[in-house]
């Protein structure tokens, strides 16, 4: 019979039709719970909360984000393969240990640079300067030869240089250059902020009264950008990876022979388990890969954020709104328009 | 019906205005006084940082001999005497020492501020309702602000240290002392306060040999709790930079050291716990004309 000639194949293509529908649409809900990392500092709130957004409106995802940093964080996805995702891992604290894990297939490097102009290093503010012309220009290795310039206040005698607190990956870098430069000989004291408020608010107060100051920050972040702190050349250069990695982001009993280096090219990654990889699908793991943040857009954020006292939600809802020619190129059209209709 | 499931915010800018402007003057503020405030510290912060440095520098032998002499002057105890020196040996042995005494230095100053500053406004609460009234709402704010809201005026006007690091502990310790002596006055039996009257005291030899000598034991209370919540604060005067046990377990939180974590925060306890039997033995053999009985 005639119209048989054409069954089977209509049939098989109907069925198959059918089924990559059905594939599809199964591959989104699929999608199903995702926690992720949304760690303490401005623009990791920020990058957590947009993903929030994206990943729920755009992919049906049931989103989670649970607080974090730097080691824990990534410390508890190696272990534990939770959270799922970590959207800004700045991965020179955690190299070697990262590259081991993504041998061993437990994690995945889903983006090598969601941001764009980082900057880690020692600074100092404009006070500074002012207090002492001859400091411009000079290189850390020069400046570390006056530690009268930051008198510490429990030790008029010492030079106050401040590191990072408990938790961040610099806080092992900054002890080990402090070792490397021999700081404590030529009259240094490493200062501990204790927390990420504690650092933040004695820059605030040297900046705000005009005082010296000196220590570890990085950029894109709001208080380089309000108080115009200013970046150090180190004055040796950066020393080699094995010295880096292999010895200054290690905790000091770790590390016998630290050499004196410039900050290494800092990067940051957003990591994903391979269980999150296989269940998001290909088209979040692309989204991902996709996403990344030009430097100076990261900054106009943070400035923001600070200027308006908003929280990383607040702040994701600003991007989303004003910023959709930078957003709107991670995903595809239909998805970019589930997001502008969820906002 | 909108208005009744979600509550009607004030307008989202003028909110964030009043906030903002509230920041503005604070920065003003502390822009103008910030240095005078923190000038009037500096004896104090000198005072601190000497004390720390006598602790540290003394031979471990005799730090261990002043602290058995001191538990046996307070309680008289053998069993407080040698379990003081075998604790502090033991937090010696596991590296704990520095720390122990930047803690003990810290502790010891904000404990005896504390109850220096916190007797007399109890007294003087116990002496006038009106003052209790307005001074009561003041300590339940001390005790349940969290830290972090009074340490961002503090790191503004002071920065990190270990003065801000004082002021932060005092604020959430003081008012356990304050209450209890206020308490512990006002629960004084009212017919022996009229004896008293009766044979001719002025109010301040009630105060001295009626009213403070009965509620001892309140007060004591008082200084116990105090001590106990100065020791509990320790990790948040870390947060600001104060050095001592705080630092290696913040440390430990946040890089999850669990054995790091657990033998600082038992060396606290130790710390708590013979600060406390000491001034509680001493509290007690101060009340032994009272004829209470001694465990």
């Amino acid at each position: 019979m005639k119209y048989l000639k054409n069954f089977f194949p209509r049939l098989a293509i109907i069925l198959i039709g059918l089924s990559s529908v059905l594939f599809s649409a199964q591959a989104n809900a699929e999608c199903g719970n995702v926690v992720v990392a949304s760690q303490n500092w401005a623009s990791a709130e920020l990058m957590a909360e947009v993903d929030k957004v994206i990943l729920e409106n755009g992919y049906g995802c049931e989103v989670e984000l649970i607080p974090g940093a730097t080691m824990p964080t990534f410390a508890s996805m190696d272990e534990k393969g939770a959270p799922d995702m970590n959207p800004e891992q700045w991965a020179n604290a955690v190299y070697e240990p990262l590259n081991k894990s993504v041998a061993e297939g437990r994690l995945v490097i889903a983006n090598k640079a969601p941001i764009t102009g980082l900057g880690e290093g020692w600074w100092i503010t404009p006070g500074t300067i002012e207090k002492h012309p001859e400091i411009k220009g000079m290189t850390a290795l020069e400046i570390l030869e006056h530690p009268e310039w930051f008198p510490f206040k429990e030790d008029p005698s010492k030079g106050a240089f401040v590191g990072c607190p408990a938790g961040w990956g610099c806080q092992l870098a900054n002890a080990n250059l402090f070792k490397a430069f021999e700081m404590e000989k030529k009259g240094w004291v490493l200062v501990d902020p204790g927390s990420a408020a504690g650092l933040d608010g004695s820059i605030a107060k040297a900046a705000e009264s005009g005082n010296p100051w000196l220590g570890y920050y990085w950029s894109p972040t709001s208080i380089v950008g309000k108080y115009s702190l200013i970046h150090l050349d180190f004055g040796v250069p950066y020393a080699g990876d094995e010295n880096w990695n292999g010895c200054i982001v290690k905790p000091e009993q770790e590390c016998a022979d630290p050499k004196p280096s410039a900050w290494i090219e800092s990067e940051v990654n957003t990591i994903i388990t391979t269980k999150f990889a296989k269940q998001g699908g290909e088209d979040i793991v692309k989204y991902i890969g996709n996403r990344t943040y030009p430097g100076t857009v990261m900054n106009g954020m943070l400035v923001w954020m600070a200027d308006n006292q908003a929280g990383g939600s607040d702040a994701a809802i600003e991007f989303l709104s004003k910023h959709e020619d930078v957003w709107s190129k991670w995903v595809s059209s239909d998805v970019a328009n589930k997001v502008k209709a969820g906002l | 019906m909108e208005f009744f499931t979600k509550f009607p915010v004030m307008e989202r800018t003028a909110l964030m205005e009043l906030k903002k402007s509230i920041d503005l003057s604070f920065r003003l503020f502390s822009r103008k006084y910030g240095d005078a405030i923190e000038s009037f510290f500096d004896p104090l912060l000198f005072f601190l940082v000497r004390l720390e440095k006598l602790l540290l520098a003394t031979p471990w032998p005799i730090i261990i001999l002043v602290v058995a002499i001191l538990a046996w002057l307070g309680s008289r105890s053998w069993k407080l005497v040698v379990g003081s020196a075998v604790a502090f040996m033991l937090i010696g042995y596991f590296g704990m020492w520095e720390d122990t005494m930047a803690t003990v230095a810290i502790i010891t100053v904000c404990t005896i501020l504390c109850i220096a500053v916190g007797i007399p406004i109890g007294v003087f609460m116990s002496k006038s309702d009106r003052a209790e009234k307005g001074i009561i709402p003041i300590l339940d704010m001390m005790q349940t602000i969290p830290s972090f809201v009074y340490l961002v005026p503090i790191l503004m006007l002071l920065g990190i240290g270990k003065v801000p690091g004082l002021i932060a502990v005092c604020i959430y310790a003081l008012p356990p002392v304050v209450r209890l002596t206020n308490l512990g006055i006002r629960e004084v039996d009212k017919e022996t306060l009229e004896a008293s009257d009766s044979y001719g005291a002025t109010p301040f030899q009630k105060l001295t040999t009626v009213q403070i000598p009965l509620s001892l034991p309140t007060i004591f209370a008082g200084v116990n709790q105090t001590i106990m919540m100065a020791l509990a604060m320790v990790v948040i005067a870390s947060m600001i930079g104060v050095k001592g046990l705080g630092v290696p377990i913040l440390r430990a939180i946040s890089n999850q050291y669990l054995a790091l974590g657990l033998m600082n925060g038992l060396a606290i306890v130790a710390l708590a716990i013979i600060f406390d039997r000491i001034t509680q033995q001493y509290g007690k053999r101060m009340q032994k004309h009272r004829g209470i009985q001694q465990k």
